[in-house]
């Protein structure tokens, strides 16, 4: 067995993720917050749209840094969790490979994106497509996938670089299509950075 | 009592809250986030995050006011309030009218997240919050977006007991 993400996916929505008594939710070793997905979307593009057109490059690699450092370090809370123990952890036979894959499904999970690894060379590159991800929706021109790119160069960093938390700043993620642009999924390529 | 659907769409496998779509998120990216806008204050990134917040929670309010016929403005309120803890944002206590209020945090998803990841702090953090406040205001009073200046006057992240705002009418 490998692990099913549509299964893992299922398992995972059903979760009620809701404030507690002091109105936070505490999961997956974080704060967790469910906030309308036009927050994110708006504010990248604002942001994007209030710097000059020299300052685009550094606008779009802090956007993309948001996700990654988070994605590195929630990542990590998220294959250490109790709920990835439950749910993830019984299907993994192919080690690395499989909680890379079981980390997706969480992403899929959380609303971030339908996606799945199409390609892995097992510390060397891989290959990510979405069909759907909240990000298609930004309404700015070109590729707007910062979140995914940013947490797709992380996860990657956790299942193959140096141990946590030391793995940082090993690999890159390019989107390389995008819904946003008019292809049919987004992708989204890992490799080590040059 | 907020009535909330939370629903998964099976076929695009996104979340939303009564009928908007929604996605979970961590306190490190929400850290990181508000750090972003602090980098880019020569741009306006704090005005842009406190109106981002603004005009994305305002639809959720305007839609839940109408499709429950929530008539009073104290009532309105309540909806923001009970709206911030069930996104996971806090325990908020909200008091005001038409000319303005205060809003209480006793918890903070923002102000604690980021103490959680960076410790506390010298300085206000919490502009999320302050858009959000302000959205409060302006949905439960009929007002146009920026109607209200919402305002932090004390936080959890400097080391207060609790994040006090101070909202008035722009």
């Amino acid at each position: 067995m490998t692990v099913m993400r549509d299964q893992v996916v299922k398992a995972l929505a059903k979760l009620e993720v809701k404030g507690n008594e002091d109105g936070l939710i505490p999961a997956f070793g974080v704060l967790v917050n469910q906030l309308p997905s036009s927050f994110w979307n708006m504010f990248a593009e604002r942001m994007m749209e209030a710097v000059p057109r020299e300052r685009k490059g550094e606008m779009e690699s802090a956007l993309v840094n948001c996700a990654y450092e988070c994605g590195y370090h929630t990542g990590w809370g998220i294959i250490n969790s109790e709920e990835f123990k439950a749910v993830v952890m019984p299907m993994v036979t192919e080690g690395a490979k499989d909680v890379l894959r079981g980390a997706y499904a969480v992403f899929t999970a959380w609303g971030w994106a339908k996606s799945g690894i199409v390609q892995i060379r097992e510390a060397e590159r891989m290959v990510v497509r979405a069909v759907d991800y909240y990000e298609m929706d930004s309404g700015g021109s070109g590729n707007r996938a910062y979140m995914i790119r940013g947490v797709s160069s992380a996860f990657f960093e956790l299942a193959y670089a140096d141990a946590y938390p030391d793995g940082m700043d090993t690999y890159t993620c390019t989107q390389t299509l995008g819904v946003e642009c008019g292809d049919k999924f987004g992708e989204f390529v890992v490799e080590p950075k040059s | 009592m907020l009535k909330v659907d939370f629903t998964f769409d099976d076929k695009t496998y996104r979340h939303a809250m009564n009928g908007h779509e929604s996605v979970l998120h961590c306190h490190h990216y929400m850290s990181l986030t508000t750090k972003l806008a602090e980098d880019f204050a020569d741009v306006g990134g704090v005005r842009i995050l406190r109106e981002v917040a603004e005009d994305s929670i305002r639809p959720l309010l305007d839609s839940y006011h109408q499709t429950h016929r929530v008539p009073t403005g104290d009532e309105r309120l309540e909806v923001g309030r009970e709206y911030y803890s069930v996104m996971g944002l806090g325990e908020m206590e909200i008091s005001g009218d038409e000319t303005g209020g205060q809003v209480k945090l006793h918890h903070s998803h923002v102000d604690e997240g980021w103490i959680k990841k960076w410790g506390k702090h010298d300085r206000f953090v919490n502009h999320f919050s302050c858009g959000f406040a302000a959205a409060v205001f302006a949905a439960a009073f009929d007002r146009p977006a920026r109607s209200y200046l919402a305002k932090e006057k004390a936080s959890i992240v400097i080391g207060d007991e609790m994040t006090v705002i101070a909202v008035t009418q722009a």
